[in-house]
């Protein structure tokens, strides 16, 4: 809610001309007003309309400048006749009247032009930039018509005293928090050119085969073509290119050559997606990047905790190898210590801290105590899976004795596993005991079947139902039996929803007398986790969230300690990997421009970005045009419970390339070009 | 099945298949101006929008696959309007040299200019100056380019170069080399090809001809065994009376099929002949004297014909020992599958999901055999496995898996193969037996491909659907060919997997086929046929008497699909023809196209006279080029043999095998094919042979000696070095098995 003196933006009506300021009426969208902490914007203009800021604003100059821009940002166009050649017509003719050499005629060219850009471009970038130049010659004809009777350039045309910003985007780009120009990998699966796919990904996301496998897909819940019918499959797409890459054995595609050394160091600690992206950027940026590493193996989370069947190691392993090419160097069983981390602050020109969250919380049930056998949180569970399973690092011999495990992995064969969760790690714990062999798998949830899909996925639910987890919903631990330190049983509440008679959200309740007691050999508490920050001197007071994360203002990644920066689960809390890739790569380009000049800064198309995705590009209620519904979404074959459930084979065959090419047909490249003028 | 309407009309689509296309196949017209039918949309032109009852505004017709009962209208004043609009936007500032481009009279924007009446330019956009790139045989003016992608898409798609892409710039795109400053490719020239307008010329035949001046002869291309059908564009040379004819360019219907560079730019093998009697004399004194003839197999049909009939009433031998390998090869085969000929062809190739290719180099060997899996790489996604000794760089966008094995071990790898490929097989008890009694570890350690190397096989085609094996020209001069032949065809019978045998020459399968051949011993006398003799006669190199070469001869030839196909004159020749010669040996003929119904029945050939042949592809690009041979039942009684001991090829060994582009003694002539005939190695050959690049060699095979230059190649690994046979004697490359151990030695440096 700001005050504007003009906005066509998403189809309101706000026209303050000749108002006082006072009585500006105020745009019910979240317009960027301050560009940043040093300048006010003094315009937004986009697909979908324009806002003034200002009274001053030169009109004619800022219809001329977007569509300059829309011939700038040639990455996005230049594929159809309409865009190509009415792109560059609008411009010439907006220049034409701006420069004070326009005739009436132009005019009617640019309604004709807009016209056939609006009904036959190939992207939306084409169909919309005559968006708001329509509005402005609608609504400020008369400044248009004054260059053009009087022959006079614009009342701005030859003073340089605004800055025109502009930035490509889509819904889906701006809905995935790495950014990536999904539009473009896409496309090059539908052109088949599967390199181009790759290499459009790698702009933002290095983790391709990771990211078209595991990733809970933001972007897809943002899609446009969902307000025509379903969303793409997105996600998926992704994995075209990186195959490609691995299949025929090329090297690798990187977005751009790596830049040359410019002299400089950073330390990054966990080779966990965050950090994996951090160095990647970093060294294409020719900086020099070690990567400190606790566990024996690369890979963080996504290599002891997703496992196998979800995410092969061996396409980890190319994504990994990916950002090695680069001159990463990887320093593996090394845990920074406090002391390390002060010697860092004197070896390196800035430390990236990466170290996720890998302490699970409690399930705070009565007699929970860590010492309980049986009682295992979901952390190390995984991690002793998936060290097996992926690595044979086998589980030592105090790890037996302690967890009752019968021999050096784990073997669950005739236990019953209890596991406390509902997101994606409580998923991967019953299901990897599933194939452990565990005799009986139960999850207790809080909530509903709903809510537990939402929060991670429909086939990763009915998968798990499908090979066999009991869920129990509305549930609890409300305390756990021992005898002598050996967990027996649990006792669980059972809770019902309760509308509230005012009318506000339903609350969840305890039912009395419904609960029961369940005799079992583990419990996974698989909650939630927590940071471990104790490499953090103390006496550098570096700043925590109210989660125990370390705060950052979420736009640049410093912490509140000068050169020291943090990124993904250990700064944001436990949360998606594509998140993590996400604060990763912008913190990597902060700290690029950090450790050549000194200063925290963001890029324009940083600025921009985060401009947008407070506006927020994806709009549910728009209807599409030119674009036939009806088209379903493909979905690829998984393996049948049978061929799946006592093993690591990966669950999802991916798509055939016929799956693959009819998906990337329905995509509607919904590109845009938003810029603001300050 | 889905059903919809077109303007009212009731249609129906297959699934796959968009709005474009059966519209097309139901008879309606949507103009398109980047449309290609075999790639996936360029979708770029935006001409063939469409409206529909359930969308608001156009949707593009040419990737959208209709639902069912949709209502779509193609031709409303609204799409008009718009389509006219962007044929305005298409001519701004398109430069007005229709009077010089040779493009024009068969130009897309031209054509779509007048159709929409654009008469004058509606839009005006400040112009730019574009250079001009020559690229060796390809000039590019962006200028001219509509930006339709055709190029790109078929370069990446069908080729499988990928040698251009677009640079993005809006009003500045244009075409670029990829990763390249310049166009490095095979040159095959589809992109001219397919370019609507005068953006990509032929550059040797920019300027020197307008396109309505020119005669399209359709004909079969005679490089390999492909058959590729194209066109030979003739016209007269000046305007004086009785200028001759010549060949100007050759084009291809490239919507449906796809030509090579040997194709489009060898052309110019055509020679002047003269009638001289006093050594068709002398010819005539030779072949009735004839211990033998020895032919190659750059022969029609009908010549074919005709030597087996003269070798019938004269009893000479006939020698084609290229031929003689592939039908010992094809006897063999059919003796366990039952068929004169294998299931597979160049289309199941582009069909498949699954392809393994053994014992060839098929990028040069068969461009037409690439293509196709370069086809079925991209848009099925197929998984190939490339089994050789030698690793093609030109594959590497195509191949999934390489497995190199040790020259000579091919019996034993295709042993294995076929052992894991008939793994679940229903096979008799004496093939299973004959499977598991395989030696592996011997099998697996002489040929140095391992158990893990079948496995992954194994696993990669486990979910294919339609699988090819294509079988190179190697394995057909091998010692061991037959029981490989019989290998290959227990993998056909008993698996689903279709086999494609790649032949070497045009007509290697029709001489196949038509002649009885025998060994060739040599012999005191002997008439060579475009081959070696003590007389000779052809059209290749200095022959004593001149007949009419290939592309003046009207015949069939029958191609590696066992398709008959039909080849017309391009341009005449003025002195004798073979017909001429046996017609004075008694065995007369009016015109050598009288054979062509005399083909032999009993292999499949039809009996139908060569003017009911049809030779082109229909609009919606069925094949309507002469006709398939019936696959005639043979007899099953082969039986596999013990694998014998692998070969070892120690030392020095070279490979023959020509350069992209080249295949013979024809395009050895082609003025505007590179004719580079060097012996190439790798960096690690040289080293073996103690020479480096550019040092002039001598090879000493074991009954010949070669000088060469020697070019180290970087992109080549490995200890074999490829030596070019298509400039040696009359260009045979597949007499002998194609590796062999030589002795080299630097010229200058024996003493």
């Amino acid at each position: 809610m700001s005050k504007v003196y003009f906005s066509t933006w998403r189809g309101e009506q706000i026209n303050n001309i000749g108002k006082n300021e006072d009585a500006w009426e105020n745009s019910a969208y979240n317009l960027p007003l301050e560009y940043n902490e040093h300048a006010s914007s003094k315009a937004f203009i986009g697909w979908d309309g324009v806002a003034l800021f200002n009274p001053d604003v030169d009109v004619v100059r800022l219809a001329t400048e977007y569509a300059a821009q829309y011939q700038v940002y040639s990455e996005a166009c230049g594929r159809c006749a309409p865009g190509r050649w009415g792109g560059r017509i609008l411009y010439d003719l907006l220049d034409k009247i701006a420069r004070g050499e326009g005739s009436v005629s132009d005019m009617d060219h640019l309604k004709e032009v807009s016209k056939t850009m609006q009904e036959t471009s190939k992207c939306e970038i084409g169909k919309t930039v005559p968006n708001p130049l329509l509005d402005l010659m609608t609504h400020f004809e008369s400044e248009f018509m004054a260059c053009i009777e009087n022959q006079k350039p614009s009342k701005h045309y030859h003073l340089q005293d605004t800055s025109y910003i502009a930035k490509i985007t889509a819904p889906c780009m701006d809905a995935c928090p790495a950014h990536v120009d999904i539009p473009a990998y896409i496309e090059g699966v539908r052109d088949l050119r599967f390199d181009d796919s790759l290499m459009a990904t790698r702009q933002t996301m290095p983790l391709a085969h990771t990211c078209g496998r595991v990733c809970p897909h933001p972007c897809e819940t943002e899609c446009r073509r969902t307000n025509l019918d379903e969303p793409i499959s997105i996600m998926e797409l992704k994995r075209l290119g990186a195959d490609y890459e691995t299949d025929h054995g090329f090297g690798f595609f990187h977005p751009s050559e790596k830049k040359a050394p410019v002299g400089k160091k950073v330390a990054v600690i966990g080779a966990g997606p965050a950090g994996l992206t951090g160095a990647y950027y970093l060294a294409l940026d020719g900086i020099d990047v070690d990567v400190y590493e606790e566990l024996p193996v690369l890979g963080g989370e996504v290599a002891v905790g997703v496992p196998e069947y979800r995410m092969p190691i061996d396409k980890y392993n190319q994504d990994i190898e990916a950002v090695r090419s680069l001159g990463v160097n990887f320093i593996t069983n090394t845990k920074v210590t406090a002391d390390m981390m002060r010697q860092f602050e004197n070896d390196y020109d800035a430390v990236l801290v990466a170290t996720g969250t890998r302490i699970s919380k409690k399930v705070y049930c009565d007699n929970e105590r860590s010492e309980i056998q049986g009682y295992w949180g979901a952390i190390d569970f995984l991690d002793k899976v998936n060290l097996q399973v992926k690595y044979d690092i086998m589980v030592n011999e105090a790890d037996q004795k302690r967890h009752m495990l019968p021999s050096d992995f784990v073997d669950l064969s005739g236990k019953t596993l209890v596991c406390v969760g509902g997101g994606f790690t409580s998923m991967d714990v019953v299901r990897c005991a599933i194939r452990a062999n565990a005799a009986k798998v139960v999850m207790l949830y809080r909530r509903d079947e709903a809510t537990i899909i939402k929060n991670t996925t429909y086939e990763e639910y009915h998968e798990a139902v499908e090979e066999g987890v009991e869920f129990i919903f509305h549930s609890a631990v409300a305390a756990i039996k021992d005898e002598n330190n050996v967990l027996k049983s649990l006792v669980i509440d059972r809770f019902e929803l309760v509308p509230d008679p005012n009318g506000g959200r339903p609350t969840l309740e305890k039912i009395e007398g419904a609960s029961f007691e369940m005799e079992c050999d583990y419990l996974i508490p698989a909650v939630s986790q927590s940071a471990d920050l104790k490499l953090l001197p103390e006496e550098w007071e570096i700043e925590r969230t109210s989660w125990a994360t370390i705060k950052t203002n979420g736009k640049d990644y410093m912490t509140s300690r000068k050169g020291i920066f943090a990124a993904g689960d250990c700064e944001y809390g436990p949360m998606t990997i594509v998140n993590a890739v996400g604060q990763a790569k912008r913190a990597a380009s902060v700290i690029s421009r950090y450790v050549q000049s000194g200063e925290i800064t963001l890029s324009d198309e940083e600025i921009m970005e985060d401009h947008l995705r407070k506006l927020k590009v994806y709009n549910k209620k728009e209807k599409i045009k030119g674009w036939l519904p009806g088209l379903p979404r493909q979905h690829s074959e998984v393996l049948t419970v049978d061929e799946r459930k006592d093993n690591n084979r990966e669950v999802k065959y991916g798509f055939t390339q016929e799956e693959a090419l009819s998906e990337a047909e329905r995509c509607m490249r919904c590109y845009y070009i938003a810029m603001i003028a300050h | 099945m889905i059903n919809f309407t077109i303007n009212g009309q009731n249609v129906t689509a297959l699934k796959g298949e968009s709005i474009l296309q059966a519209a097309r196949k139901a008879g309606f017209y949507i103009p398109t101006m980047c449309y290609l039918e075999k790639t996936t949309p360029c979708a770029s032109c935006r001409l063939c929008v469409v409206e529909t009852d359930k969308t608001d505004g156009f949707i593009l017709s040419c990737q959208t696959p209709p639902t069912e009962g949709l209502s779509v209208t193609i031709d409303s004043d609204r799409l008009k309007a718009e389509r006219t609009n962007i044929m305005r936007l298409y001519d701004v500032n398109h430069p007005l040299e229709c009077g010089v481009c040779d493009k024009s009279g068969a130009c897309d924007l031209q054509n779509k200019t007048l159709e929409f009446g654009i008469s004058a330019q509606h839009f005006s956009a400040k112009d730019q100056h574009r250079k001009i790139e020559h690229w060796g045989l390809i000039n590019y003016d962006p200028s001219l380019c509509i930006l339709c992608e055709k190029c790109v898409h078929v370069c990446n798609e069908i080729i499988g170069d990928d040698a251009i892409e677009l640079q993005f710039g809006g009003y500045k795109s244009s075409v670029i080399p990829k990763n390249s400053d310049t166009l490095d490719c095979t040159f095959c020239g589809e992109c001219i090809a397919v370019c609507p307008v005068g953006a990509l010329v032929s550059s040797q035949f920019q300027y020197s001809a307008n396109a309505w001046e020119l005669s399209k002869i359709p004909a079969t291309c005679v490089h390999c065994s492909a058959g590729c059908s194209l066109m030979y564009e003739v016209r007269h040379t000046s305007n004086s009376l009785g200028a001759k004819d010549k060949i100007y360019r050759v084009t291809n219907d490239f919507e449906h099929t796809t030509l090579c560079g040997a194709g489009r730019f060898g052309f110019d093998f055509s020679s002047e002949g003269s009638k001289d009697g006093e050594e068709f004399a002398k010819a005539i004194d030779a072949i009735k004297n004839a211990d033998a003839i020895r032919f190659s197999s750059l022969i029609t049909n009908e010549e074919a014909m005709i030597l087996q009939t003269l070798k019938e009433k004269l009893g000479f031998k006939l020698y084609n020992e290229e031929a003689r390998a592939y039908q010992n090869f094809m006897n063999a085969f059919g003796s366990i599958s039952g068929k004169i000929g294998f299931g597979g062809s160049l289309d199941a190739i582009k069909q498949s999901d699954g392809i393994i290719v053994l014992g060839g180099r098929v990028s040069s060997d068969n461009p037409a055999v690439r293509y196709a899996m370069t086809t079925a790489a991209r848009h099925n996604g197929a998984k190939v496995v490339y089994m050789h000794p030698m690793e093609d760089e030109l594959l590497q966008n195509v191949v999934t898996q390489f497995v190199k094995y040790e020259v000579g071990t091919e019996e034993g790898v295709i042993a294995m193969l076929a052992k894991t490929l008939l793994e679940t097989a229903d096979l008799s008890e004496e093939s299973r037996a004959y499977f598991d009694g395989l030696d592996e570890g011997y099998l697996c350690a002489e040929s140095n491909v391992g158990d893990e190397e079948y496995a992954r096989i194994a696993k990669t085609f486990a979910r294919a659907k339609r699988k090819t094996l294509v079988i190179g020209s190697d394995v057909l001069t091998h010692k061991r060919s037959a029981n490989i032949a019989r290998l290959c065809a227990m993998i056909e019978t008993y698996s689903e997997f279709a086999v494609v045998v790649v032949p070497t020459s045009v007509n290697t399968v029709g001489v196949s086929l038509i002649c009885d051949l025998d060994t060739d011993n040599g012999g005191e006398r002997v008439v060579g046929y475009n081959a070696s003799g003590t007389y000779t006669i052809g059209s290749l190199g200095g022959v004593n008497l001149g007949l009419a070469p290939l592309n003046s001869q009207e015949g069939t030839f029958v191609s590696l699909n066992y398709q008959v196909l039909p080849t017309n004159v391009a341009v005449s020749y003025e002195g004798y023809t073979l017909n001429d010669l046996a017609s004075s040996l008694g065995v007369v003929a009016e015109n050598t196209i009288d054979y062509t119904a005399k083909l032999p029945k009993e292999k499949g050939f039809n009996g139908s006279v060569f003017d009911e042949l049809g030779n082109f592809y229909s609009a919606l690009g069925e094949d309507q080029r002469g006709y398939l041979l019936e696959n005639r039942d043979v007899r099953a009684d082969g039986k596999l043999e013990e694998i014998d001991d692998l070969p070892e090829f120690n030392g020095t060994v070279v490979y023959r095998c020509n350069p992209v582009n080249q295949f013979n003694g024809y395009t050895a002539q082609a003025q505007q094919l590179e004719k580079e005939a060097v012996l190439s190695g790798s960096a690690q050959f040289a080293a073996a042979a103690k020479i480096s690049d550019g040092d002039k060699i001598r090879l000493e095979f074991p009954q010949s000696t070669q000088e060469r230059i020697f070019k180290l190649d970087p992109v080549l690994k490995g200890t074999i070095a490829l030596v070019p046979a298509y400039d040696v004697g009359f260009g045979g490359l597949n007499e002998q098995y194609r590796f062999e151990k030589v002795k080299i030695m630097r010229v200058g440096s024996e003493s």
